[in-house]
């Protein structure tokens, strides 16, 4: 058992296509105390919302399929449980919230029901009691008139109600933890704010574990205990929210948190992005993989560097040869963007002498 | 919902009104005009001057159209030229054979083209869902009467297990049991015949909403709850992929009375599409004008069944 | 663990700085144009290909068969009484009739006849559908009403009753009779579907540039938005001539569509039927033909829908 409610070690999901396999998840690691609140941050495509799917084993088998490592959920490595075992976990021991909420709910059933559903089937409750239960589950998620709105259908509810129902829904059992992918994407900034403080309010009171997926930064600054950045399907970095924002060693990281526009910044200044694109999941290359555009990148960095804690601070994980905050890396680096960007205006003007040639 | 069903309700009416109009040029542009449709060719100069008197031939048309609907609002659809019988009663009399072979096949092929459907979807891509496939597209591609031709051929011919065509062994006085059985053997050809020709169609929607239900959002949802198999399947995903099914099905059953012609002359069901097609060939108008009126009639009543049908298992039409 | 995690920057020269793995942006990229992506999705589907094989051998047979099988269809020998109800053999690839005739090249020109009817009625209908559905769907308002409701009207009659009525009465067994009256019977679906094209697409914002820039509405309608709906009209088209062979099969077949002396598939069963017993080819020959024929034109229209819908994916 120990001291983790859920160990993830060294997961790998992959995704067969007739080109090959695509390594959406590639080797991640991470693990969460009873109660604790995990971010899991990147960009799109990074294998964030894959990760959080392979814990529920709801992955499509094929074309999808576990390759390696192991999900010890209260002692028990979910990737060998059969099925029923599986089943009775969902929903009952660990609970999902998804992205949209119009379309997560069936829309021919009443949100009372669909609540009641999992309270009868995990918690054994008959149809009377399951019904009390959803009512007060619903108020409890702050839906006002819960008894007459149980009766109501999924198309009734605005876009926050909705997400308020999943997550009655999820936590109807109770369960120990939370996976929320990407919850607050399809809703208005203001109700936003309600939701997570929902969330946060809920697993607090029962002392679930939550996992936050999300590509918005200032989601995980509110909320979350600790954060794992992902990219391109491996942990980069991990550490606790305030020394993440304080302190971050990964140049992935850096560049997530310079792209976030500040308010005490010069109005005209450009917007920073971080260059190149997201690498092609089929055929990764060796090594890091954020190494093609990383500004930092050595030699070195064609060999993958694992996961190491900091020296000196056990709980701020980094994969990265490089120390970025060395002023001579800093250098160096700063002296690899000024190269880079004077090759791209190279190659751009020679694209378009190409083109007008072409079209002359 | 209720105003649904009014506001649909009163959409036919116009519909009925336009097609009745139709119907009645139809009338008058056949040879003869509608005293060719109207008045059997056998009377006599004084009969036809005094029929032209009673349906009121030399009236203004359009006093003639409010006429002839008038006579149908009551039931009162003509003479046969054939028989001299009353349209309504030989129509009405021929009636229960088609519902009965109707109703059977609906409701045989409702349960195999939704059992067919369910399963070619879930088990997507693999052997089974390309020939249940396969096997549809053979059906579609079939026009009824071949299919009757093989079935008659096979089971009554060659196989000599099943009677080919009729209600009941000519000739013969059963005690009722054997009386039952024998009507339900000449039932069973037509029956799965025409149950071949709706299922072909129904398992093909059948599979392609079925496909569309299990990639939605809230199929995963139900996963993820723990929801077990074939509860999911049923409550989530039957639910929402009979919508569209059932209201194809109530369109196809409407339009099926031309199918009642076709299947009911190769069996020779003495049901309506058989007076139909023994109408055509003596060519009795009155009756001939009779049927296309109700099949009209039969067509914008499941139409509109079809709609309220809709709105009745889609809560996001009936609460919206 | 002997790699260092840190550099030491001083000592790496300047020519070892990293290249940056990706430096040229791709501003002309090669495409598929949009027809060859069509075409490429359609060869994935083996079952649309034998389809479409098929109907190329049907059409060749068809037409430029009686280049090659010279025996004249309504020739009847003067040995009929012992030439009739031949099985097929090397004289008679499919036999002969109940009156010796070849029945293979009656099978040709009742072919012929089929598919010529099959496919002008589908142009009929298309074109009506089209002229009718474009209207309705690109004004709306009053004019899209008054259209559909005379859509329904026509869609709401029972088809088949309504054609063999008016066959009965009106037509004389000739092709191109038979041609009208399914044309006129055949363009309500896709009115529909050219009028829910229409709707969709006349908001679109080219539509919109191409106003701003003077088109004129005929011009915007037949120009602009049509092609765009070419999909889902084709895929109706090629499914629709299918259905105008089984449709005219039935009606010949009744006696209502194709008469005598014409030959066509659906009078040719319903010939044969009668002599099932003593020469089931007479019905097996035209009843194939049919079911082949219309299973091409569905595998066909088919595999045109897959490979047109821009939003399908593997399937």
């Amino acid at each position: 058992m120990g001291e983790y409610l859920l160990e993830v070690r060294d997961l790998k999901t992959y995704f067969k296509v007739k080109a090959g396999r695509v390594r959406a998840v590639d080797g991640v690691s991470f693990a969460i105390k009873p109660g604790e609140k995990v971010g899991i941050v990147g960009e799109s495509g990074c294998g964030k919302s894959v990760t959080a799917l392979s814990l529920m084993r709801l992955v499509e088998q094929p074309p999808g399929e576990y390759a390696g490592g192991s999900i010890l959920f209260d002692g028990q490595d979910l990737l060998e449980l059969p099925e029923s075992a599986m089943r009775k976990i969902r929903g009952g021991k660990i609970g999902m919230i998804f992205q949209d909420p119009m379309t997560c709910l069936n829309p021919t059933m009443t949100v009372g029901k669909q609540i009641a559903e999992g309270l009868k089937i995990h918690l054994k409750l008959s149809d009377g009691q399951a019904k009390k239960r959803a009512i007060a589950l619903l108020e409890q998620v702050g839906i006002p008139a819960a008894a007459e709105r149980a009766n109501s259908y999924p198309h009734q509810f605005s876009g926050g109600m909705r997400q308020r129902v999943m997550i009655a829904i999820a936590l109807a059992c109770n369960p120990k933890l939370l996976i929320a992918d990407e919850p607050t994407t399809a809703l208005d900034v203001t109700v936003q704010a309600q939701i997570l403080e929902l969330i946060n309010g809920v697993c607090n009171e029962f002392g679930t574990a939550v996992i936050l997926i999300t590509h918005d930064l200032g989601v995980v600054a509110g909320m979350a205990d600790r954060v794992v950045v992902m990219y391109a399907g491996k942990v980069v970095e991990t550490a606790p929210t305030d020394e993440l924002f304080a302190n971050p060693r990964h140049p992935y990281t850096l560049g997530l948190l310079a792209s976030v526009p500040r308010l005490d910044e010069a109005r005209e200044s450009e917007l920073k992005t971080i260059e190149g694109a997201p690498p092609d999941l089929l055929k990764p290359p060796p090594g890091c993989p954020f190494m093609p555009r990383c500004a930092f990148a050595r030699a070195i960095c064609r060999t993958m560097p694992p996961l190491d804690p900091l020296a000196g601070k056990a709980t701020h994980f980094k994969a990265c040869w490089v120390d970025v905050t060395d002023p001579k890396e800093q250098a160096y680096a700063e002296k690899r963007r000024q190269v880079r960007a004077e090759a791209m205006k190279a190659a751009i003007k020679a694209s378009t002498e190409a083109t007008l040639q072409q079209t002359s | 919902m209720g105003r649904y069903i009014i506001r649909r309700l009163l959409q036919a009416i116009p519909l009925m009104i336009l097609l009745s109009i139709f119907l009645f040029t139809l009338i008058h542009l056949m040879p003869g005009g509608p005293e060719g449709v109207l008045f059997n060719p056998r009377l006599s100069a004084a009969g036809r001057a005094a029929l032209r008197a009673n349906f009121g031939l030399d009236d203004p048309p359009w006093l003639q159209y409010f006429k002839w609907v008038g006579r149908m609002l009551v039931g009162d659809f003509g003479t046969s030229f054939t028989t001299y019988q009353p349209v309504s009663g030989i129509i009405a009399a021929r009636f229960p054979a088609t519902l009965e072979l109707f109703g059977f096949s609906l409701f045989l092929a409702l349960i195999v083209a939704i059992a067919l459907g369910m399963i070619s979807a879930v088990r997507h891509a693999t052997l089974t869902d390309y020939l249940v496939t396969t096997l549809s597209y053979f059906g579609l591609s079939m026009p009824i009467f071949l299919l009757g031709l093989l079935a008659q051929d096979i089971f009554g011919v060659q196989l000599h297990i099943l009677p080919t065509s009729g209600t009941s062994t000519p000739g013969y006085v059963f005690d009722p049991f054997n009386a039952f059985l024998d009507h339900f053997l000449h039932l069973l050809l037509p029956m799965l015949v025409l149950s071949i020709t709706f299922i072909a169609g129904w398992s093909r929607y059948m599979r392609s909403s079925m496909l569309d239900v299990i990639k939605q959002d809230y199929m995963r949802t139900a996963r993820a709850k723990g929801v077990p198999f074939v509860r999911i399947l049923i409550q989530h995903g039957l639910r929402n992929a009979l919508i569209p099914l059932i209201t194809v099905v109530a369109i196809d059953f409407g339009a099926v009375a031309g199918g009642a012609a076709v299947t009911e002359g190769v069996f020779a069901w003495p049901g309506m599409g058989l007076l139909f097609i023994e109408s055509l060939d003596a060519r009795d108008y009155p009756v001939l004008m009779a049927m296309l009126v109700l099949g009209a009639v039969f067509v914008i009543a499941f139409n509109l069944i079809a709609d309220i049908l809709y709105a009745v298992m889609d809560p996001r039409i009936r609460y919206s | 663990m002997d790699v260092p995690h840190r550099l030491n920057v001083t000592n790496v020269p300047e020519e070892e700085i990293e290249p940056f793995l990706d430096v040229t942006p791709e501003l002309v990229q090669k495409r598929r144009s949009q027809g060859r992506i069509i075409f490429d999705r359609f060869i994935r589907h083996r079952a649309a290909i034998a389809g479409g094989i098929f109907l190329i051998v049907m059409f060749l047979f068809c037409f430029a068969g009686p280049l090659f099988w010279r025996i004249d269809p309504d020739l009847i020998p003067d040995n009929v009484i012992t030439a009739r109800f031949t099985p097929p053999d090397l004289a008679h690839p499919f036999g002969t009739d109940s009156v010796a005739r070849d029945e293979l090249a009656r099978a040709i020109a009742g072919g012929k006849v089929s598919l010529l009817v099959a496919l002008t009625s589908m142009a009929g209908a298309i074109l009506l559908g089209i002229g009718i559905g474009s209207f309705a769907g690109f004004y709306g308002g009053i004019l899209d009403n008054l259209l559909m409701r005379f859509t329904d009207v026509f869609l709401a009659v029972p088809l088949y009753l309504l054609l063999f009525v008016l066959s009965a009465t009106f037509t004389d067994g000739s092709p191109a009779s038979v041609v009208i009256l399914i044309a006129i019977f055949g363009w309500t679906y896709a009115a529909r579907l050219v009028r829910g094209e229409f709707l969709a697409l006349r908001d679109r914002e080219y539509v919109l540039a191409a106003r701003t820039i003077g088109a004129k509405n005929l011009s915007l309608m037949f120009r602009h938005i049509l092609p765009n709906a070419a999909g889902p009209i084709i895929v109706n088209a090629t499914l629709l001539v299918g259905a105008n062979v089984i449709l005219e099969s039935i009606m010949s077949f009744f006696g209502f569509g194709i008469k005598a002396p014409n030959p066509s598939w659906g009078n040719m069963v319903a010939d044969g039927q009668g002599y099932f017993d003593r020469a089931p080819w007479l019905v097996f020959v035209p009843a194939l033909l049919i079911f082949f024929t219309v299973l091409s034109f569905n595998l066909v229209g088919d595999g045109l829908r897959d490979a047109l819908d821009p939003y399908m994916t593997e399937r």
